[in-house]
């Protein structure tokens, strides 16, 4: 058996409390019945000690100094069997005794006759007659407030200890064989509850990154073994679906940077296949560029997935007054709206919109939103950007100092573009999640663009989705923290 | 020959198309499984070029559903999916070869010369009739010791010619494979090729072997019909 075991500890710890309560149990019982057989003995020397005093100081009284049985036989139809009795004067000298007690005499201690001449009663077990011990009542008899004499009762504790030792040998041997038997008992008990354990490592140990799909079989019974397993199956789903789903995030990403791969290879080696022009030359290294562009876009928006998902990026937080910031990269953007005659407006119904972000991410976010307003809205047509603030939201955003935040800036990015279409919304900040392959990639996306603002804006306690009517437009909302501002000086967090 | 890419990046499908064309292929170009599965239906190609993923309708179903025609055209299947399952499910869906992005232009000219070479009886890399020997890897042509110079056009007119040999050509069928979908099949082009073709070959050689069939077409052959 291994020592280490839950069965054995289980075992042991069974054992171990039931020895406790046994023992203690075993402890009191003989304990309680000790005391009272005790007890008993001395109550009963007592009473006929007062019952001879009694009688010895009654004036009609027939101890003489004669025999004491024939006395108490006589007086009260008494005869105390395996009672000594002798009566000693007040300066102890022996006067009267029972008859069982022969020649010899009880022995009376020190200490018991300066009891007695004070008036004491004294109780005292002497081992000194024979081999069994005696139990001694010295009882002083009062006359006149003068001791006159002292009665002396013993009893022999034979039969209380041999009753004694007879419970002890009962508890000597019962308690261990019970406890043997428990023990055994207790370990068939541990073995059947950790039997279903034992199935579910073996189940446990055999599945591995390649046979996720595997589960632990349940059992009938709903009980703590049956939750084990359940748990232990929905972590291995978990844990598959994580599988699944980078093994589907490097297929696609590999993907997309197999196109331009292909791209580069295809044409160079087309082109070097026979001497050309130079203006062919041109033109495809003009096309390779942009491939590499390409390239290290996707490459680029990778690796800052990547670093974020390990949260490796640091938030360079600050106050960032929202409105003014907009606007300023709104201008920006219009340049790039131009070339395709969209309008960009910016309607805010408050002015002061501030937020605890980091500069860097937030222009990158807006940047990303608006590019693809542009992109995907047709010549002529218009983005509206909306600055609100939003009171209530699903979200309960802190502020840096813990203090709940009672309010949301809202932040619309509205374009009168293609839209997207219901079932694709839900699929749309996915990593390389296109709606339209060639037309996305027709435009130079990575297929990360969303995927980059939505960790940027959890990243900063929002949310953003996405409300769109194919043929209308697209709506991404962004829902950001308000940052309450205080004038106070925050360190980044 | 005729090929079809069927390709939804355009810069791929381009330089496919341009160096197919340099190898004296009629090229057309599908850039999604809709237009390629129409154009595969409508024109007779001797080999389709099949990207997985393209939109509309997918890599496999364009392959089943033109397998699912009695459509036998090689098809030559080139996608990025490269793992064992894809190749075997692509494979088993019906195309002839399978070819993995990105890729040795080499190898796929060798996989088209493979998978053409597969329609005829003979599995010679070089094609023969008589003492006229054309090599689709070099693009030699000779006729007895003498070497033969031809232009692009005239070359593919060679090879689909020799590819098909004793057997009646018409116009039509001829145009068809040796002329992408930007012919126009109202002019005299076809004849005027042919002429060419016969200058090249036949003037100084016995026996002839270009003989016109009144009305339906052409044959190549070393008898007289």
């Amino acid at each position: 058996m291994d020592f280490r075991s839950l069965r054995f500890k289980l075992t042991l710890w069974y054992v171990l409390i039931l020895g406790i309560l046994l023992i203690s149990f075993s402890s009191f019982l003989y304990l309680t019945l000790s005391r009272s057989l005790y007890r008993d003995v001395d109550h009963k020397l007592r009473s006929l000690a007062e019952l001879i005093a009694s009688e010895s100081t009654s004036p009609l009284s027939k101890f003489g100094f004669g025999n004491i049985d024939q006395a108490l036989e006589a007086t009260m139809n008494l005869k105390p069997i395996g009672k000594f009795i002798q009566v000693l004067d007040e300066s102890g000298r022996i006067g009267r005794t029972s008859e069982n007690l022969k020649s010899v005499q009880l022995p009376i201690s020190l200490n018991a006759l300066r009891n007695g001449s004070k008036g004491l009663v004294t109780y005292e077990t002497n081992h000194s007659l024979g081999n069994t011990p005696l139990r001694i009542i010295t009882y002083p008899v009062k006359e006149n407030n003068q001791v006159t004499k002292m009665i002396q009762v013993a009893s022999s504790l034979e039969d209380v200890e041999d009753a004694l030792n007879t419970l002890l040998i009962i508890l000597i041997v019962t308690v261990p064989s019970i406890l043997m038997i428990a023990s055994l008992g207790g370990q068939f008990l541990a073995n059947k509850a950790l039997k279903p354990v034992d199935r579910v490592t073996q189940t446990a140990r055999m599945i591995t990154s390649q046979n996720l799909n595997q589960r632990i079989q349940t059992l009938k019974v709903k009980d703590e073994i049956s939750r084990l397993i359940d748990t232990f199956n929905e972590m291995i789903s978990r844990l598959d679906q994580s599988f699944r789903q980078i093994k589907q995030f490097t297929t696609d990403a590999s993907h997309e940077l197999k196109t331009p791969l292909t791209i580069l290879k295809g044409e160079v080696e087309v082109a070097l296949r026979k001497k050309r022009p130079l203006h062919e030359y041109e033109q495809i290294l003009e096309s390779n560029l942009e491939e590499i562009d390409r390239m290290s876009k996707i490459v680029e928006d990778l690796l800052l997935l990547s670093k974020a998902d390990i949260g490796e990026i640091r938030l360079n937080r600050e106050d960032i007054h929202l409105t003014r910031f907009i606007s300023g990269l709104t201008e920006q953007m219009k340049i790039l709206a131009q070339p395709k005659n969209i309008r960009i407006e910016i309607s805010n119904h408050q002015n002061e919109i501030h937020v605890f972000g980091d500069t860097l991410r937030m222009r990158e976010l807006f940047i990303n939103l608006i590019e693809n307003g542009i992109k995907y809205t047709e010549a002529g047509g218009s983005i509206l950007i909306t600055l609100t603030k939003e009171t209530d939201g699903s979200l309960s955003p802190l502020t840096p100092k813990g203090k709940k935040a009672a309010t949301f800036a809202k932040i619309t990015v509205a374009d009168t573009g293609i839209g997207i279409a219901k079932e694709d919304q839900e699929k749309i900040f996915n990593r390389f999640f296109r709606v339209d392959k060639a037309r996305s990639r027709e435009q130079g996306g990575s297929g990360l663009g969303l995927s980059i603002c939505k960790w940027i804006v959890e990243a900063h306690q929002g949310e953003i989705t996405v409300e769109s009517e194919p043929g209308k437009g697209s709506s991404f909302i962004v829902r950001l923290p308000l940052y309450s501002h205080q004038g106070e000086n925050l360190d980044n967090y | 020959m005729r090929i079809l890419v069927i390709e939804d990046e355009i810069k791929v499908a381009n330089f496919i198309k341009k160096g197919l064309e340099e190898e004296h292929y009629a090229v057309d170009t599908a850039l999604d499984g809709e237009s390629g599965l129409y154009m595969s239906e409508v024109n007779d190609y001797d080999l389709i070029v099949l990207d997985l993923m393209i939109p509309k309708i997918a890599g496999l179903d364009v392959l089943r559903r033109i397998r699912s025609n009695k459509n036998k055209v090689p098809i030559l299947v080139v996608t990025a999916k490269d793992t064992a399952e894809d190749i075997v499910k692509g494979l088993d869906s019906g195309c002839d070869d399978y070819l993995t992005k990105p890729f040795e232009f080499r190898v796929f000219l060798a996989r088209v010369r493979a998978l053409l070479r597969r329609e005829r009886v003979d599995t010679e890399p070089i094609l023969k009739l008589a003492d006229l020997i054309l090599s689709p890897v070099t693009h030699r042509v000779t006729r007895g010791e003498k070497e033969i110079e031809l232009t692009s056009k005239e070359y593919g007119l060679l090879e689909y010619f020799m590819r098909n040999p004793n057997k009646v050509l018409t116009r039509t069928m001829i145009s068809e494979h040796v002329w992408d979908y930007h012919f126009d099949s109202m002019t005299n082009v076809v004849d005027v090729y042919v002429n060419y073709l016969r200058k090249k070959i036949d003037k100084g050689f016995e026996p002839k072997l270009i003989h016109t069939i009144r009305g339906v077409g052409y044959i190549l052959s070393p008898d007289r019909p």
